[in-house]
């Protein structure tokens, strides 16, 4: 039995714990067993249907559940009225770029186009065996329940899915699964149900990421993104700043930029979407979420938020200094009381209402973590100056202890949680990206276990929201581009909390259980005292090609555990970029690479000292001497940032090698931060995004 | 008429929810390079922003212009949606009667109770004036090609003569003498740069930034280019063009927008700054002088104006007129016996210059603010405009005249 700082999200599901997953040396879930279950044995397999399947919707699920799909013989039956415009068929070029022509071909083979007229299903229809509808039509209630109804009638045993942005289930009598965009790529759905189901543990299985909400309007993606849309609306209403401004000062401020999106989603679809979203909670919540006279306008004509190319913007808008604050209130008041709405709803996992504006609504930071940071008076004083300038929306919905309880655990665990049995602990990272954040939330969880008495400890993903991970969030780095103070305090901050976990464990294991596993994410893990990777993932340090100089003790300390010999092959990654296949980097990177099963029965041997067969490969805390200053065969970089990263690498790499243990984190830290403020890292990707983020 | 009664009682304008942009001189600055038509609708967004009055308040627009610009036939609606409030509403044109006369319309407009709210734009740019080609039969040539603005100023169709031709005539027969218009060149000057000294101009101009298509800055719209100090001995030094008329005794073309909101009386309150402040329009005329003799046009005008109003020069705390010729301000001086040092004492457009549409709208705007600093009085607005026509219009300014 697990003690947890905070529930799992995976626990959400009905999976488990992650500990589980360790102790039992499997997945929770096997994809072939739930397609089994959801669409029937082999031999009687069933069919999924996607209605209104030309629509952006549907298109892009059919594209993304069909690929995932089509290897367990599931058609889809692609549906939809006759003559509308072929949204299938635009998304083939897609697919051959992510599975070659002959997949592509494959895939589409699975899909079946029918049409039908909205009142009677097509005979061809009882031939594909339906098990499972995924109801992509538009968002007009009764017809969405008079669509089930003919379904239900032909199929009674069918289990139906709507994609709804925001009728509960309540309204629609059906489970919701509600995608994010894109939806060919995108893997969020949130999903409604009494618990959790064959069909959401399925989308699990198959590497998507279904998140469970509360049965209420909305749920939680849309009323952070259409909320916000709409507080940039309020904003605009009070002092005609036009859109394309907004968006840059929210994006400044959050992240997203909500006008933008509308017209990139296309702007006809998502601005009655975000209307009818926004229009249903205030019928409920009252003038928080009142739409404003623009978008009642623009759900209608469909019309752009941006000007159109010839009208670019011509004259420009700036904001006083003294604007600032006004403009926070106006934007942060409502997403704070949005926020709190959620909070006393019980709308989510904290976790969930959290993350999921990070991975499908561009925020930086998720809303949680941002009301986090102010704190539970500042937070409600923001909401407060945002009544006093738009007093109606004080009337309802404002829940002002929502944000009492921000000491529990599971606010303070927004992406990091921790797990034990007494023995072996797990730290789950929830976040693909490092940031300050998760440095916080990670040294909490180390106090924890060492509280709890926990002296073995496995550091991996969540299992569930985070599928990867990508290294560190260089949006962190903004204000070390400016200010070299700043960067040593980032690299040294973070490489001390790396070194925790190979100083105060008796035994760490990291454990690369996705994709890839890149930049800080690696330098991180690769501080426990073994490396386990699935064999699949990818393991690199990419900096150079953004370019920046890794500052989590990359530059020394993967040498201080490999052998000379291996030396070049460091040195080669850290300056040409490019990842090494786990498989690949046995003995000098990481210490164990194979099939999942046989990784996590690998570490939860280490953990509990099982026999493993694995050397440990020891730091070496002295100086180290013969570190390559170069490496052969390295094609010239041909960008003067790149070569510029190169050099100061190599610094690094001798200067922190030559150096005893204690004294090279200062060291390499040092080198980081004087190139995340030179010119290079300025012109480079960084500092591209820093310009894009900041100037306004 | 009686003595201050009002043309349209039901309408207002509204103290400080105006502005115009500052006028740089042609060819000199970014406006060269846009489309005035988006420069003046998203200029007006801009200052009605800083003026925190809330676009959306507006029902109605009346642009005018009198150079073509590129998607012109959309006329409101266009001017509008870059604005970022798509509103019905027409344009019109009357020379550089235009920015007085669309003021005029938009207060006819709230009048006849059809709107509230009626936003008044007026805009120019005459900086690459553009070419107009026209079918024309009984000309040799067949076809005739048109510079708008340069063609325009050149020739009269009417009576074959260019407009600075009718200010030596007009100079001619009321004897002008040149040194008196040199002197008031001199003093009008001192006017303007007073004002901007004393900061009266940051009242109603607004600095604005341009953008290039890449959304980066191509500079900013932040002084009246072109405009600089001149001493009586350079204007005495200047080489006459025709009678009294020299380089520095006549405007200069340049660019630019004013905007500015008709109201209802309640309307007005809700929106200005000092609800206090009372605006209202008194009356309003247009004469025609003899031909070629435009520069008398405006005192005639004011002649008229007065006599139907039954006010008399004395009665009038802000006078200001457009006058594209110094000739213009001597004539009425002369004719009205009226120290021509007690008016347009904030700056004119001899000085700042002629871009025509938004002329008379920030010479409004300007004595409206002026009028507001005195504590209020009778306004009187002037000038001559193409076709030797002269309008005139008298406002009331009252300090607690909407408690």
């Amino acid at each position: 039995m697990a003690t947890t700082m905070r529930p799992s999200t995976l626990e959400t599901l009905g999976l488990g714990t992650v500990l589980d997953i360790f102790e039992k040396g499997q997945l929770p879930a096997d994809s072939s067993d739930l397609v089994d279950r959801v669409f029937g044995e082999p031999g009687n397999r069933g069919s999924l249907v996607i209605s209104g399947a030309n629509g952006i919707v549907g298109a892009g699920k059919t594209m993304q559940l069909g690929s995932r799909l089509q290897p367990f013989g599931v058609p889809i039956i692609a549906l939809d009225f006759p003559g509308v415009p072929d949204g299938i068929g635009r998304q083939y070029q897609g697919l051959v770029s992510a599975f070659g022509r002959e997949g592509a071909n494959r895939i589409m083979e699975s899909i079946v186009q029918l049409s039908y007229d909205g009142t009677h299903l097509p005979s061809r229809l009882k031939d594909a065996n339906p098990r499972f509808l995924l109801e992509a039509i538009p968002e007009i209630l009764d017809i969405k329940k008079s669509h089930y109804d003919i379904f239900r009638a032909e199929f009674p045993d069918i289990q139906i899915r709507s994609v709804t942005s925001g009728f509960p289930m309540s309204q629609l009598g059906v489970g919701i699964a509600h995608p994010a965009f894109p939806h060919e790529i995108n893997k969020i759905w949130e999903v409604v149900e009494s618990k959790p189901s064959s069909i959401t543990q399925l989308f699990w299985a198959l590497g998507l990421i279904p998140i469970p909400v509360s049965d209420h309007w909305s749920f939680v993606l849309d009323v952070l993104f259409c909320g916000l849309t709409l507080t940039g609306l309020r904003y605009h209403r009070a002092t005609n700043m036009p859109f394309w401004k907004m968006d840059k000062h929210i994006r400044k401020l959050l992240g997203p930029n909500p006008f933008r999106a509308h017209d990139a989603i296309g702007a006809k679809g998502a601005n009655f979407l975000t209307w009818s979203c926004l229009f249903h909670l205030s019928k409920h919540y009252g003038d928080l979420f009142t739409p404003t006279p623009e978008l009642d306008e623009r759900k209608e004509s469909g019309q752009n938020w941006y000007p159109p190319n010839h009208f670019r913007p011509l004259v420009n808008w700036t904001m006083q200094a003294d604007g600032e604050e006004e403009f926070n209130a106006w934007i942060l008041g409502p997403m704070f009381q949005m926020a709190g709405l959620m909070l006393h709803e019980n709308r989510a996992h904290l976790s969930h209402i959290n993350i999921i504006g990070e991975l499908c609504a561009q925020f930086r930071r998720g809303i949680l973590a941002v009301i986090r940071d102010f704190g539970p008076e500042a937070a409600n004083d923001i909401v407060k100056k945002y009544h006093a300038l738009h007093p109606a929306a004080a009337k309802s919905a404002w829940h002002p202890d929502a944000f009492e309880q921000m000491e529990s655990t599971s606010w303070r665990q927004l992406y990091v949680n921790a797990e034990h049995n007494g023995n072996v602990g797990v730290i789950t990272l929830g976040r693909e990206s490092y940031n300050s954040d998760v440095n916080a939330e990670l040294n909490r969880a180390i106090d924890w276990l060492k509280s709890e008495g926990i002296e073995r400890v496995i550091v991996t993903g969540d299992f569930h929201l985070s599928t990867q991970m990508v290294g560190a969030d260089t949006s962190d780095f903004f204000p070390a581009l400016e200010d070299q103070s700043k960067g040593l305090e980032i690299a040294q901050t973070w490489s001390k909390t790396a070194r925790r976990l190979n100083d105060e464990f008796k035994i760490s294991v990291g454990f690369v259980n996705g994709k890839r596993c890149l930049g800080g994410m690696l330098e991180l893990l690769m501080h426990c005292h073994y490396l386990v990777a699935a064999e699949g993932a990818d393991l690199g340090m990419p900096e150079v090609t953004l370019p920046v100089v890794p500052g989590m003790e990359g530059c020394h300390w993967p040498f201080r555990k490999a052998d000379s010999k291996h030396w070049p092959k460091l040195v080669t990654l850290l300056l040409d970029g490019n990842p090494v296949k786990a498989k690949d980097a046995i003995g000098w990177l990481v210490d164990y690479a194979g099939p999942m099963d046989a990784s996590l029965k690998t570490v939860w041997k280490i953990a509990t000292d099982g026999d493993h067969g694995l050397a440990l490969r020891k730091v070496e805390v002295g100086v180290l001497k013969g570190v390559p200053t170069n490496v052969t065969g390295l094609e010239s970089a041909g960008d003067p940032g790149m070569e510029s990263a190169r050099k100061t690498i190599l610094e690094n790499i001798s200067s922190s090698c030559e150096a005893a243990l204690p004294e090279a984190l200062v060291i390499q830290a040092t080198h980081s931060a004087g190139f995340m403020s030179s010119q290079y890292c300025r012109k480079g990707a960084i500092g591209a995004a820093f310009t894009k983020t900041t100037t306004v | 008429m009686k003595n201050g009664d009002s043309m349209f009682p039901r309408a207002r304008i509204p103290y400080g929810t105006w502005g115009s942009s500052y006028f740089p001189a042609w060819q000199m600055s970014p406006l060269a390079e846009v489309n005035i038509g988006q420069f003046a609708g998203e200029g007006a967004n801009r200052i009605l922003g800083k003026r925190k009055v809330p676009k959306n308040e507006l029902e109605y627009l009346i642009i005018g212009s009198t150079v073509p610009w590129h998607w012109k036939f959309w006329t409101a609606p266009m001017v509008s949606s870059c604005l970022g409030q798509r509103l019905p509403g027409y344009h019109i044109e009357q020379a550089c009667a235009t920015g007085l006369q669309a003021a005029i319309l938009g207060a006819n407009e709230v009048q006849g109770g059809t709107y509230d709210v009626v936003g008044v734009l007026t805009f120019d740019r005459t900086s690459d004036s553009p070419v107009g080609v026209f079918p024309e039969r009984r000309s040799y040539e067949r076809t005739v090609a048109l510079s708008d603005v340069w063609d325009n100023f050149g020739f009269d169709p009417a009576t074959g003569n260019a407009m600075i031709t009718t200010a030596g005539i007009a100079a001619r027969k009321y004897k002008i003498d040149r040194r008196e218009v040199d002197e008031l060149t001199h003093h009008r000057y001192e006017q303007y740069f007073n004002a901007r000294k004393t900061g009266f101009l940051d009242r109603v101009l607004f600095p604005l930034e341009i953008l290039n298509l890449q959304g980066r800055m191509l500079g900013k719209v932040d002084d009246d280019l072109g405009v600089r100090k001149v001493t009586l001995d350079s204007l005495r030094a200047m080489r006459e063009l025709d009678t009294c008329v020299t380089g520095g005794t006549q405007t200069h073309a340049s660019d630019g927008m004013a905007v500015m909101l008709v109201t209802t009386r309640e309307k007005a309150r809700e929106l200005s700054p000092r609800p206090e402040i009372d605006i209202q329009f008194v009356a309003k005329t247009e004469v025609r002088a003899l031909p070629s003799l435009m520069p008398e046009a405006p005192t005639l005008a004011v002649q008229k104006l007065l006599k139907r109003t039954g006010l008399k020069m004395k009665d009038i705390a802000v006078a200001k007129n457009h006058n594209p010729f110094a000739v213009n301000d001597v004539i009425f001086s002369k004719v009205m016996d009226y120290d021509w040092r007690n008016m347009n004492n904030t700056g004119c457009p001899l000085v700042w210059g002629h871009p025509q549409g938004p002329t008379l709208t920030r010479v409004l705007i300007e004595a409206l603010e002026e009028a507001v600093a005195l504590g209020g009085g009778y306004v009187l607005i002037f000038g001559c405009a193409a076709g030797d026509v002269g309008i005139a219009a008298i406002l009331k300014v009252t300090e607690g005249g909407g408690q």
